[in-house]
C-alpha cells in the first residue's frame, strides 16, 4: 500500500502542479480575445491565428485540468442517493465508477485521440483557414489530458481503496482554505467591517 | 433475449442511463460509459458499425473549436472578478438608501439590485452572498418579515440565469444549435418582465401584509446634505436633465452616424433596441458628466444622494454596454462581448484597488475547475449521443412524444412540468446537457421556434435554483444568513417565487412575443453573418460590403431572416 499511496501523492502534485500554471491562460484568451475584438471593430483588420489561439487556449484549460478537476471533486453528481450512503458508501461508488466509467472510457478516448495527433503530426496538417495554426499541439492536448485524467483516476481509486482499508483518514483530498463562496462572504464582512471603523458614510444604519 | 434487447436497445440504453447517473458517479464518466458499453452492445449484436469509436476524437475535437462555449469562461471569469470589486456591495448601500423609506423599500432595492447585477454577470452564488450579508441584516434589523426578505433576496439572486448574459443560455444555444446572440435577445424581455413580476408581488405583499415589508425611518438615510436635508429634488432634476438631453440626442442624426460608423456601413433607419442602448449610453454620460464636474469642481450644484447615486450605477451600466450592449449593437459576438466584459471587469478591479494577486489566482482557479467540468459533461454527453443516435434512440424519444395527447401544447406541459421535477434534483448544467437535446429534436419537429423554447426552458431551469431543500440559491444564502433566520423560514420564502416562475413560463407560452419581440431585427441577422464571416472569410475586409447587401432584404420579410437562422444551423451542424 505505502508505494500505491506514494504514487497517488505524486500524481496530486503532478496535477496540482500543471493546474498552477494553466489557470494563468484564464487571463490570456481573454485579453487576446478582447484585444482581438477592439482591434477588429478598431482597425478593420483580424487574423484566422488569432481567432483559432483562443480555442486552442480554450481547449488546453479544460484538457490539462482535467485530472486537477478530479482531484477537486468538481464534477457534478446527482447525490440523491450517495447522500444517504455516507463516506464509506461513497467510496464503494467511487470505486466501482473509477473501474468502471472513467477508465474505460477515457483510456478508449486516450488511444483513439492518440491516433488521430500521430497522423496530423506526420501530414503537418494545418487549419483550413488562410492564416491558420498547425493543428498537432491541438490534437496532442486530447491524449495528453487524457493521460492526466487517468492518472488521476488511479490516484483517486487508491485513495478510496486507502480510506476502506484505513490507511488513509479521508477519501477525498481536503481541499486547504476556503471555498470561493466562503471566501467572496469573508471578503464582505472584512470589508464592511473596516468601512465601520472609518466611520464612513456607509457606517450609520448599515 | 437477444432479440429483445435489438428490439428494444434505445429504451434499455435510455434507462440504463438513468440508472447510472442515479449511483452519484460523476454524471460526465457515467454518460460516457453508457455510450461506451451500449456501442460496445451495438457492435456485438451488429446494431451499429465496428468503426464508431473512431468517430469519438471528431466528437472531441468539435467540443474543442467550439466557439460558443469558449464564453462560458469568460462570463464566469467576469461574474468571479466582479464580485470582487466591490460593486455590489456599493450599489445595496445606495439604492437601499434611496429606496429604503418607502414600504417595501429595501425588498425593491434587493430586487433592483438583483435585476442589475444580473444583466452584467452570470453567477448566481455572488448576488445571493452580497444581498444576504448586506440587505438581509437591514431587512431584519427594521422588521422584515422573515420568509419575505429571504425569499426575495434567494429570487433576485437567481435573475442572473435568465437575464442575458448568463451561462445557462450558452449551454442552451449550443445545445439547439441557436446563436448565443438570439438566445440573449429572446431572454431579455422576459427577464425583465419576470424582475416587473416580483415588484409587483413586494407590491401585492406591501398592500396586503404592510408589516412583512415596514418603510425605514428617515434616520437610516446616511447619506444627505450637512442641513439635513435628502437630496433627493436634485436627483430627480439631474435624472430629467440627462433624459431629456438623451431624447433630444436621439432626434438628431447623430445616432445612425454613430451606428454606421460602428458597421462601418451606411445604416439609415435605428432599430428600437439599438435606440434604447445609444440613449441609456447617453443618459448615463451626460449625469455622469454632471455628477463628475459638480465633484471635481466643488460646485454643490448636486446633492450627495445624486452625486452617490450616481456614481454607483456607472459602472454596472458601462459594463452592461460593453457586454449586453456591443452584442446587441451587433459590434461584438457573444464571445467577444464575454471577454471584454471580464477585461472591463478587471480594469474597474485594479482600478479600485480591489484585486490582490491571491483573489485573480482564485477567480482564475474556479474559472478553470468550472469549465473543465462543464465541458466535461459536454464530452460525456456527446460520447452517450455518439451511440443513443446510432440505434436512432432520439426516434424513440421523438415517437413518444410527438404523439403526445394535446399536440403541440401537451407537449409544452409535459415537458414543463418535466423540468419543474427534474429542477429538484438536477442542476441547470446538467438538465441542460441532458435533458435538452432529448426534447430539442421533437420540438423542432412540432415546428416550435427553438430560441423561444430554449428561453422558456430557461425561466424554468430558474427554478432549480429556488427548490428546496437542494437549490443552490438557498444554500448560499442559508451559509451567510444570521441564525435568526431558520432553515424553513429560507424555504418558505422561495415558495412564493417558485409560484411566480410557474406564471411566468405559463405567460411566456401564452404570449409568445414576449420572446419574439427582441428578435426579428435586422441586426439580429448581422451579428451571425459576423460571426461566420470572421471565421469562414479569409479576407475580413470584405465583410462589410456583403452586409450592405444582405441587411435590407432581411429587415423586409421574416423568411429571409429564417434563412439566416438556417445558415447558423449549418454552421453549427458541421462545427459538430
Amino acid at each position: 500500500m505505502p508505494v500505491f499511496l506514494r504514487f497517488s501523492r505524486g500524481v496530486d502534485a503532478l496535477n496540482e502542479w500543471i493546474a498552477g500554471r494553466v489557470i494563468w491562460l484564464v487571463l490570456l484568451v481573454t485579453l487576446i480575445s478582447a484585444g482581438n475584438a477592439i482591434v477588429r471593430k478598431v482597425f478593420n483588420t483580424s487574423s484566422n491565428s488569432l481567432l483559432e489561439i483562443q480555442w486552442y487556449l480554450f481547449s488546453a484549460i479544460f484538457l490539462l485540468c482535467a485530472g486537477y478537476a478530479l482531484l477537486r471533486n468538481a464534477h457534478v453528481r446527482i447525490d440523491l442517493i450517495t447522500s444517504r450512503l455516507g463516506a464509506r458508501g461513497t467510496a464503494w461508488v467511487d470505486i466501482l465508477g473509477t473501474l468502471f466509467f472513467l477508465l474505460p472510457a477515457a483510456a478508449m478516448i486516450a488511444w483513439f485521440s492518440w491516433g488521430v495527433f500521430v497522423e496530423a503530426w506526420q501530414s503537418g496538417e494545418v487549419s483550413a483557414n488562410q492564416g491558420g495554426l498547425i493543428f498537432w499541439p491541438a490534437r496532442l492536448l486530447v491524449p495528453v489530458g487524457f493521460g492526466l485524467l487517468i492518472l488521476q483516476g488511479l490516484s483517486e481509486l487508491i485513495k478510496r481503496v486507502g480510506f476502506l482499508t484505513g490507511h488513509l483518514a479521508a477519501p477525498v483530498t481536503q481541499v486547504d482554505g476556503p471555498s470561493e463562496e466562503e471566501a467572496l462572504a469573508e471578503e464582505i464582512r472584512r470589508t464592511r467591517k473596516l468601512d465601520a471603523n472609518e466611520g464612513s458614510a456607509e457606517g450609520g444604519a448599515q | 433475449m437477444i432479440a429483445f434487447l435489438t428490439a428494444n436497445i434505445a429504451p434499455l440504453m435510455f434507462g440504463a442511463m438513468v440508472l447510472l447517473l442515479l449511483l452519484g458517479y460523476p454524471v460526465a464518466f457515467s454518460l460516457a460509459a453508457c455510450g461506451v458499453i451500449f456501442g460496445l452492445v451495438g457492435i456485438e449484436l451488429n446494431l451499429l458499425p465496428a468503426t464508431l469509436f473512431q468517430a469519438m476524437p471528431d466528437r472531441i475535437w468539435g467540443v474543442m473549436s467550439n466557439d460558443t462555449m469558449l464564453a462560458i469562461p469568460f462570463f464566469t471569469f467576469m461574474g468571479l472578478i466582479l464580485e470582487r470589486s466591490g460593486m455590489a456591495e456599493d450599489l445595496l448601500d445606495t439604492i437601499g438608501q434611496l429606496f429604503g423609506p418607502i414600504r417595501g423599500g429595501l425588498a425593491f432595492a434587493v430586487i433592483f439590485v438583483g435585476a442589475m447585477l444580473a444583466a452584467t454577470t452570470g453567477v448566481v452564488a455572488a448576488s445571493v452572498i452580497s444581498m444576504g450579508l448586506i440587505s438581509l441584516p437591514i431587512m431584519l434589523r427594521y422588521g422584515y418579515d422573515k420568509r419575505l426578505a429571504s425569499g426575495v433576496i434567494a429570487a433576485s439572486g437567481t435573475l442572473a440565469q435568465i437575464i442575458p448574459p448568463s451561462l445557462v443560455l450558452i449551454v442552451m444555444a449550443d445545445q439547439l444549435g441557436r446563436s448565443v446572440g438570439d438566445m440573449y435577445k429572446g431572454a431579455f424581455v422576459p427577464g425583465l418582465v419576470l424582475t416587473g413580476l416580483y415588484t409587483l408581488y413586494v407590491i401585492g405583499v406591501t398592500i396586503v401584509r404592510p408589516k412583512w415589508a415596514p418603510a425605514l425611518p428617515a434616520e437610516a438615510r446616511t447619506i444627505r446634505e450637512d442641513n439635513g436635508d435628502v437630496g433627493l429634488r436634485s436627483l430627480f432634476v439631474l435624472v430629467a436633465v440627462a433624459v431629456a438631453a438623451a431624447l433630444a440626442f436621439m432626434n438628431t442624426a447623430l445616432p445612425a452616424a454613430i451606428m454606421s460608423a460602428m458597421r462601418r456601413d451606411v445604416v439609415e433607419h435605428v432599430a428600437l433596441d439599438e435606440a434604447i442602448v445609444i440613449g441609456m449610453c447617453v443618459w448615463a454620460l451626460v449625469a455622469y458628466v454632471c455628477a463628475q464636474a459638480n465633484s471635481s469642481f466643488k460646485l454643490g450644484l448636486l446633492s450627495r444622494m445624486a452625486e452617490r447615486f450616481t456614481f454607483v450605477l456607472i459602472p454596472p451600466l458601462a459594463l452592461i454596454f460593453l457586454v449586453l450592449g456591443t452584442i446587441f449593437l451587433g459590434v461584438a459576438t457573444p464571445t467577444e462581448g464575454g471577454a471584454m466584459g471580464a477585461s472591463g471587469a478587471l480594469f474597474m478591479a485594479l482600478a479600485r484597488k480591489r484585486l490582490s494577486l491571491a483573489q485573480l489566482r482564485q477567480a482564475m482557479e474556479s474559472t478553470a475547475r468550472l469549465t473543465t467540468f462543464v465541458v466535461f459533461i459536454l464530452i460525456g454527453s456527446r460520447v452517450f449521443s455518439l451511440t443513443f443516435y446510432g440505434v436512432d434512440g432520439h426516434l424513440w424519444v421523438e415517437h413518444l412524444l410527438v404523439n403526445m395527447p394535446g399536440g403541440h401544447l401537451g407537449f409544452l406541459i409535459f415537458v414543463n412540468v418535466l423540468i419543474f421535477v427534474l429542477a429538484f434534483f438536477l442542476d441547470f448544467f446538467e438538465l441542460s446537457f441532458i435533458v435538452v437535446p432529448l426534447l430539442a429534436p421533437v420540438a423542432e419537429k412540432l415546428g416550435i421556434d427553438l430560441v423561444w423554447f430554449g428561453v422558456l426552458l430557461g425561466i424554468n431551469m430558474q427554478t432549480s435554483f429556488m427548490h428546496p431543500p437542494f437549490g443552490f440559491a438557498l444554500f448560499y444564502l442559508r451559509s451567510v444568513a444570521p441564525r435568526a433566520i431558520r432553515t424553513t423560514d429560507i424555504y418558505w420564502g422561495a415558495v412564493p417565487f417558485v409560484l411566480i416562475q410557474i406564471i411566468m413560463v405559463c405567460l411566456v407560452i401564452a404570449f409568445p412575443q414576449l420572446v419574439n419581440v427582441g428578435l426579428d431585427k435586422t441586426q439580429e441577422v448581422d451579428v451571425d453573418k459576423v460571426e461566420i464571416n470572421i471565421q469562414d472569410d479569409s479576407q475580413p475586409a470584405e465583410v462589410p460590403s456583403e452586409l450592405a447587401g444582405s441587411a435590407p432584404a432581411a429587415e423586409e420579410s421574416a423568411p429571409a431572416s429564417d434563412a439566416g437562422n438556417d445558415d447558423i444551423m449549418k454552421s453549427f451542424g458541421s462545427a459538430k
